[in-house]
């Protein structure tokens, strides 16, 4: 059995990043002493871990590469991360600040590294992020600045080895901000490629963060674990719209903190996988004030022998009364050998909460398809339809209709199937 | 244009269909009555092509072609449709892009191209108004939250876009109030024309007050019993169907 401080990267200490982080990188590297590559008997990796099988000896990867640009082209400031490495391309505009971790002050260090939310033992193996992370990406919204043109960070993955892309927002008091994400990993053929990116967000009192995240590389040669942690203060305000596509091993960990009342988080996400791929989903929201209110919607469709995970955790915290929570989470099996796990997680230790959850798995309804069929629709067409129909309503609900319809193409695309026998 | 000879059909292991025979012409309109459990749905599914009811003998031949013999989407394809009785729910696909597709569909199979957005759309507003649905529905899930008014009067709409050669409206009337009835009526006799026909299938002798038929059969324990014209719904209506010798009770 292998430690992940093998996965400790020692050619590190030749970075230039201020005092505070790299003793921040340190704590990380001494956490990771004596854990062991989680197994089926951890409990946060019991359906995945297997997947894990042969991630040491894998070396960091610090180089700039070329670029690729998402196949989707966007109206949105572009912000590249390649292997973790962040160059400055584009300038600050007002109100709106990017720079490198390398630059922060100490004001700023202390916030990245007590702001942590992203992070958390064995969640999507990011603390190897906080043992390995040579830089990062820090972005920050001024007071009252709504941000109109989205920002979108491209975070690009190259070649064999592993990759630590770090992100740090911070929306301050009113301000507003469209991030989107996309994860571009250009595969190797022979090699593992293992992405394991970390975002963290702080938004501030009355603050609005929408979240827009793309996972759509599929590569069986691709491991992307990765993990978004946003923190809630007073009436503060999260949405994320999510399309992730299975790989080799896909994992993302949505950690939320409603720190403060008032607070509000609505999660979307669609999630599709075939062939033997493999797609894990992990949400946390803890309520620890009072009056806040969490939605959630995630959609799963497995098809061939791929499996998909939905892992999500509401906790409600004692003092957090008058909680609305509701999580939502329906799973399509479109063939027999697909397999998925779903956990719902609900600990509530308040007694004047509101918190409900759904689960469903099914598989298509013979009924619709029939139904379809006696309109001339062909048998191929009407699953597709019935099967891209499943998810729509959530894929539609990206508010930036150019990525929506990217992703109802993507999908009509992916879910078109081979004429039944 | 429908030749039905001796058919023989069951479902899970139930006859249901005994040597039923049925001649329909282009340009008539036939009404098939019957008690409960005669198995008038059960024709109507299995000209439509489910694969729950199995075909046990006889054969069915539309513009002599073997219909038994075709995929549930060809017979749409060749002409067929089938309002259903009870029309499922497809939440996530909009009538309009369900619509779009079956009809491009049907006319790839005719050797057509695909159907002029713009002409798709104005004909697709003319028709849910000719139901009497509002246009917002075009862009509701297919059937999603409709009442059961709205669900029948979506598969006359249905059937105005498709134009079928046959159409076979299964207890489209039951559960309709009035006004309803007269809106799915009146589609039916939009249809009507000397290249068209139509079965109905009914309880009721009141929507033959809408849509008269041609022809009216009585179809009990699985085989056509009695046939006339319009005039022998009226004494159905009135006798029910003990003077044919039909024990109603045993039938269910």
């Amino acid at each position: 059995m292998t430690a992940l401080s093998a996965l400790i990267d020692t050619a590190n200490s030749t970075e230039t990043l201020p005092a505070g982080l790299t003793s921040f990188r340190n704590e990380g590297a001494q956490s990771l002493d004596g854990v062991l590559i989680p197994t089926r008997k951890t409990e946060d990796w019991k359906y995945s871990s297997r997947r894990l099988a042969d991630i040491d000896g894998l070396s960091t990867l610090y180089t700039a590469t070329e670029e690729s640009a998402p196949a989707c082209a966007l109206e949105a400031i572009e912000l590249r991360i390649q292997n973790g490495q962040w160059k400055p391309q584009v300038s600050s505009v007002e109100g709106l600040n990017f720079k490198s971790f390398a630059d922060l002050s100490e004001a700023e260090v202390s916030e990245v590294t007590s702001g942590v939310i992203a992070q958390s033992k064995d969640l999507s193996l990011s603390q190897l992020n906080h043992a390995n992370f040579r830089d990062g990406l820090f972005i920050e919204v001024s007071k009252g600045v709504q941000v109109e043109q989205a920002l979108r960070i491209i975070l690009q993955h190259a070649g064999e080895g592993i990759s630590y892309p770090r992100v740090f927002v911070k929306l301050n008091d009113n301000a507003s901000l469209t991030l989107i994400e996309d994860n571009l990993i250009s595969h190797s053929e022979t090699g593992i490629c293992f992405f394991n990116a970390v975002v963290d967000c702080q938004v501030a009192a009355n603050a609005r963060l929408t979240y827009l995240r793309s996972d759509m590389q599929r590569s069986m040669q691709s491991k992307k674990l990765c993990a978004t942690g946003v923190a809630l203060h007073r009436d503060a305000y999260f949405e994320s719209h999510m399309l992730a596509l299975g790989a080799g091993m896909g994992r993302h960990d949505l950690r939320v903190h409603m720190l403060e009342p008032g607070a509000e988080c609505d999660l979307n996400a669609v999630c599709v996988t075939k062939d033997k791929e493999h797609y894990d989903n992990h949400t946390s929201i803890e309520h620890i004030a009072p009056h806040c209110t969490s939605n959630e919607n995630y959609r799963c469709i497995a098809d061939g022998s791929s499996q998909i995970v939905f892992n999500g955790r509401i906790h409600i915290h004692r003092d957090a009364q008058k909680t609305l929570g509701s999580m939502n989470n329906r799973n399509l099996l479109l063939s027999s050998g697909a397999e998925i796990d779903s956990k719902p997680e609900l600990e509530i230790y308040a007694d004047d909460v509101k918190c409900a959850h759904g689960c469903t798995i099914g598989q298509l309804n013979e009924k619709e398809v029939y139904y379809l069929k006696t309109r001339g629709v062909s048998e191929k067409v009407a699953r597709q339809m019935l099967t891209l129909g499943f998810v729509l309503e959530i894929v539609r609900a990206n508010p930036n209709q150019n990525l929506a319809e990217f992703w109802e193409n993507t999908l009509a695309e992916q879910l078109s199937f081979e004429e039944l026998a | 244009m429908l030749s039905i000879k001796n058919l023989k059909a069951k479902v899970e292991d139930k006859d249901i269909l005994k040597g039923l025979n049925l001649e329909v012409k282009a340009g008539e309109v036939h009404a098939i009555m019957g008690p409960n459990g005669s198995g008038k749905s059960t024709l109507s599914q299995v000209l439509a092509g489910n694969e729950a009811y199995e075909v046990t003998g006889g054969e069915v031949s539309f513009e002599g072609k073997d219909l038994l013999d075709m995929a549930t989407e060809e017979r749409a394809r060749e002409g067929v449709f089938l309002a259903f009785q009870y029309p499922v729910e497809i939440p996530g696909v909009s009538n309009l892009q369900f619509l779009k597709t079956a009809i491009n569909n049907i006319r790839q199979h005719r050797g057509e191209g695909e159907v002029n957005a713009a002409e798709f759309m104005k004909q697709a507003k003319e028709k849910i108004q000719q139901v009497n649905l509002d246009p917002s529905f075009l862009k509701r899930g297919v059937n999603e939250g409709f009442s059961g008014g709205e669900k029948k009067r979506n598969e006359i709409m249905q059937m105005l876009m498709l134009e079928p050669k046959l159409a076979i409206l299964d207890e489209t009337d039951s559960g309709l109030d009035i006004d309803a009835l007269k809106v799915v009526a009146d589609g039916v006799n939009a249809l009507r024309s000397p290249e068209r026909a139509v079965v109905m299938v009914t309880h009721y002798q009141r929507l033959l007050d809408y849509i008269v038929p041609d022809y009216v059969h009585v179809l009990a324990n699985g085989k056509i019993i009695k046939s006339g014209g319009k005039e022998l719904a009226l004494e159905l209506e009135e006798k029910g169907y003990g003077w044919l010798g039909i024990d109603e009770g045993a039938q269910v």
